[in-house]
């Protein structure tokens, strides 16, 4: 596998990782933190879905999404509750709040 | 609620674990199996645990002694007059399980808490079995019980928020983690992970680059423990097949695998279980 298709599987694995972690907090099935830790708990995931987006950067993430939606399919539409974050500025860690909260 | 005294009912590998660990933590329990030879299997399962642990130092022989003394194997409901939470960890299917829910709430005092630990089946369609709905909830172990931290306390249209409050203690007095989950297909663990073995499968299926290529590649990045097929093998690829079925029926073609896990469950190779799955064992 070349260095391209590598770069692909991993956004693709992490992204579609993150986008069902995101329905079920739209869904409100569960909370985002107790999402990220049912992952790292049952599945030992080292990092909560919620949290990974929130590190890499919402506004980036909105940027992987729409790139992988042009590309692959429906199935990787940017959600509402990540649109509505970016465009309030509520992009993760760097601003203190994204699916999850910061200490600044 | 109090919990003060507990039963595990089906012996089974998984029930056998639970049961485990909540005598590990000091708390009483039952076990009851309708099978005596599923609870002499239980028994020994369980032997195992304690000697590992005390081989490894972990546990005294006389913290077994104690340990066990707090178990009690039935096959006999009179053994759950004084109970006050049921697990039930009997076979994945609707008929039996209702039918166990039927008769634990004959058996059980009127106010004692029965929770299921079904991965997949509707706690409302258990809960409507009894006639205490409200004392009705999931409390999902992950596999092998005595060794992952998480539980799903899983909420039905019914539960009361007392019966969830009770069980997420309960689940840190026997040193686990409780989350708490609205009842839907897959939950939440088995959902996020389906779909992203999912999204793995088609990525193969385009690419057909090697399994053992992309597992590597997954771990090296320090996305996960272990890779989708690695994992899948160890699940079982019928388990996957039916689990990916059940979700994309229930939210669509994102769950839809690909051809090659049909394939293999086709030919027999679920994985770890028969020898060959993604990968060839031995």
């Amino acid at each position: 596998m070349d260095e391209a298709q590598e770069q692909r599987l991993i956004l693709r694995f992490s992204l579609a990782t993150f986008l069902e972690s995101v329905r079920l907090f739209e869904e409100d099935i569960a909370s985002a933190e107790e999402i990220d830790i049912a992952m790292r708990a049952g599945a030992g995931l080292p990092k909560g879905p919620l949290r990974w987006a929130d590190e890499r950067g919402l506004d980036q993430v909105l940027q992987d999404l729409e790139s992988l939606h042009a590309s692959v399919g429906e199935r990787f539409a940017p959600p509402a509750s990540l649109r509505d974050r970016v465009a309030r500025g509520q992009l993760g860690v760097k601003s203190g709040i994204g699916y999850l909260t910061y200490a600044q | 609620m109090y919990i003060k005294r507990t039963a595990v009912i089906g012996s089974g590998t998984m029930g056998a674990d639970i049961a485990y660990v909540i005598a590990n933590a000091g708390i009483p329990v039952v076990i009851k199996d309708v099978s005596e030879d599923a609870l002499e299997k239980a028994k020994a399962h369980i032997d195992d645990l304690f000697q590992t642990r005390v081989a490894r130092g972990r546990m005294s022989p006389e913290d077994v002694q104690n340990r066990k003394d707090n178990m009690t194997f039935t096959t006999s409901n009179a053994d759950l007059a004084d109970v006050s939470l049921a697990i039930e960890a009997v076979s994945e299917n609707m008929r039996v399980k209702r039918a166990v829910f039927r008769e634990l709430d004959q058996a059980l005092p009127p106010l004692a808490i029965i929770a299921s630990n079904t991965s997949a089946l509707s706690i409302t369609e258990l809960a409507d079995a009894t006639g205490r709905a409200d004392r009705v909830a999931g409390f999902h172990f992950f596999f092998p019980a005595h060794m992952m931290k998480l539980i799903e306390v899983i909420s039905g249209t019914s539960t009361s928020q007392e019966t969830l409050d009770t069980l997420r203690r309960f689940a840190e007095e026997i040193r686990k983690i409780p989350v708490s989950v609205k009842e839907c297909p897959g939950f939440v663990v088995n959902r996020v992970l389906m779909a992203s073995m999912a999204e793995v499968l088609r990525f193969q299926h385009e690419t057909q680059i090697p399994y053992q290529e992309i597992d590597q590649a997954i771990t090296k990045a320090g996305l996960a423990p272990m890779g989708p097929f690695v994992l899948g093998d160890a699940l079982g690829l019928d388990v996957a097949l039916e689990v990916a079925r059940t979700l994309t029926a229930a939210y669509g073609d994102r769950f839809q695998p690909g051809p090659q896990l049909e394939a293999l469950v086709g030919e027999g190779h679920v994985g770890l279980k028969s020898g060959r799955g993604f990968y060839t064992y031995r």
